[in-house]
């Protein structure tokens, strides 16, 4: 074993140094690359009405580009509205205060995510503030929804069992997929 | 009593572990038997991790892309196969082997010093058995199979790649991308890690108890090599669920 020593040694030293760099590499590689050293973002607030499909660590963007992430989503007691609190990048200190927020989604079905629109004020947002100008998610299922029973149709169905067309004046049918059912002159 | 019997070999097992992390003790000799057995049980587990890494991410990628397309959603394919992976493909899988390879090896080595009486001779000239022969073997399972399961998602996520880009024809970029925004740092990668050194020292207690209390004869060794396999993998795949359901069972 005195003869295989350094030949042993070297050979776990390989061993640990590859695997070592291997995992640096899949860190850097396949990882959104959080590590978590020091936090270098700041908290915004943003009160919406609606949030939709959006979660926490939801991506913040200005044009596209991630800028941050949603860090926290609580409902206020009193007002209900959901506050989300963003955590921004620290290098984007200096978005005007008439900055809006709006919850997006990317692509037909895609993740939600908040778009921030940057305005013109020279005054910029601190630390901790809120965004006072926001839109709240888009239902897309309410305004196909919408959509199809509210305008006014000229067929009058008697086949509308549930649908919210209480307050609307007439309806036209649900779009089925067999055209077949579709009540045709 | 089946019940208090078993209860019985329970404690024993924890008394074992106990006795195992006490006799840890950081001293020249340990650190010679550790650098021995990471070489023995970690460097030469690496073809059978790499080739089973390999392979896997082939067929997860195969797996995914079918299911995905069903949707046109055949461009998130890294982001399925990095999550499956870090989260519980690759540390479970890596266990697996790593038992099969090394475990079985530890459990027949240490049923031989039982049944040659080494583990005996030990005692008798004041070497604690367990900080000589065992201790080195659970820190080198500690150590060495977190860095086996990051050769795991390697060669795994290679494969993958290989695969879904210049097989399927998904773009290049695209998987790459689609894979880092997916796989989060800390509650992925490092979860991932920490996993497989749980399972490691699961292992590798799990085989070296069997090991140490295994009948001093042949069919002894045999036993316990089997009975290692067995309950370590059982061990292993039960820890996962249980781990899975406290990270990600929100």
């Amino acid at each position: 074993m005195s003869v295989r020593g350094p030949r042993l040694e070297f050979a776990v030293g390989a061993f640990l140094l590859l695997a070592l760099a291997s995992l640096l590499v899949l860190a850097l590689a396949s990882t959104n690359g959080k590590f978590g050293f020091g936090a270098h973002t700041y908290p915004l607030k943003a009160r919406f009405t609606n949030l939709g499909q959006l979660r926490t660590s939801a991506p913040v963007k200005i044009g596209g580009v991630v800028i941050g992430n949603v860090a926290d989503i609580q409902l206020d007691p009193v007002k209900f509205d959901a506050v989300v609190t963003l955590a921004i990048d620290d290098r984007y200190k200096d978005l005007p205060t008439d900055t809006s927020a709006g919850i997006l989604t990317g692509g037909l079905l895609g993740e939600s995510y908040i778009g921030l629109q940057p305005g013109g004020d020279e005054q910029a947002l601190k630390p901790g503030e809120e965004i006072a100008f926001t839109t709240p998610a888009v239902d897309l299922i309410q305004m196909v929804g919408k959509y199809m029973f509210g305008g006014g149709g000229k067929t009058a169905t008697p086949d509308a069992s549930g649908t919210p067309s209480t307050s609307m004046p007439s309806s036209s049918p649900p779009p089925t997929s067999t055209p077949s059912t579709e009540p045709t002159p | 009593m089946p019940f208090i019997a078993a209860t019985r070999s329970l404690g024993r097992a924890g008394l074992f572990s106990l006795s195992v992390l006490r006799a840890s003790t950081p001293t020249r000799d340990f650190f010679a038997e550790l650098v021995r057995e990471i070489y023995k049980i970690g460097a030469r587990s690496l073809p059978i991790i790499a080739v089973g890494g390999a392979f896997v991410g082939l067929s997860v990628t195969l797996l995914g892309y079918r299911a995905l397309e069903t949707y046109g959603a055949s461009n998130q394919i890294s982001a399925l196969v990095g999550l499956g992976l870090y989260r519980e493909l690759a540390p479970v899988l890596t266990a697996l082997l790593f038992v099969g390879r090394a475990g079985s090896s530890i459990a027949a080595e240490l049923g031989l010093m039982r049944a040659t009486d080494q583990i005996t001779a030990l005692g008798l000239m004041a070497i604690d058995p367990i900080a000589k022969a065992v201790a080195p073997r659970f820190w080198a399972a500690v150590i060495c199979v977190p860095l086996l399961t990051g050769f795991f998602c390697s060669l795994a996520i290679t494969a993958s790649w290989f695969e879904a880009v210049h097989v399927i024809g998904i773009d290049g970029g695209t998987f790459w991308q689609v894979l880092k925004d997916a796989v989060d740092f800390r509650h992925d990668f490092l979860v991932a890690l920490e996993k497989s050194a749980v399972f490691g020292g699961t292992a590798a207690l799990v085989a070296s108890y069997v090991g140490f209390h295994a009948e001093p004869t042949v069919e002894g060794t045999s036993i316990a090599t089997t009975r290692a396999v067995v309950n370590a993998s059982l061990l292993v795949l039960m820890f996962n669920f249980v781990l899975s359901a406290f990270l990600f069972g929100k």
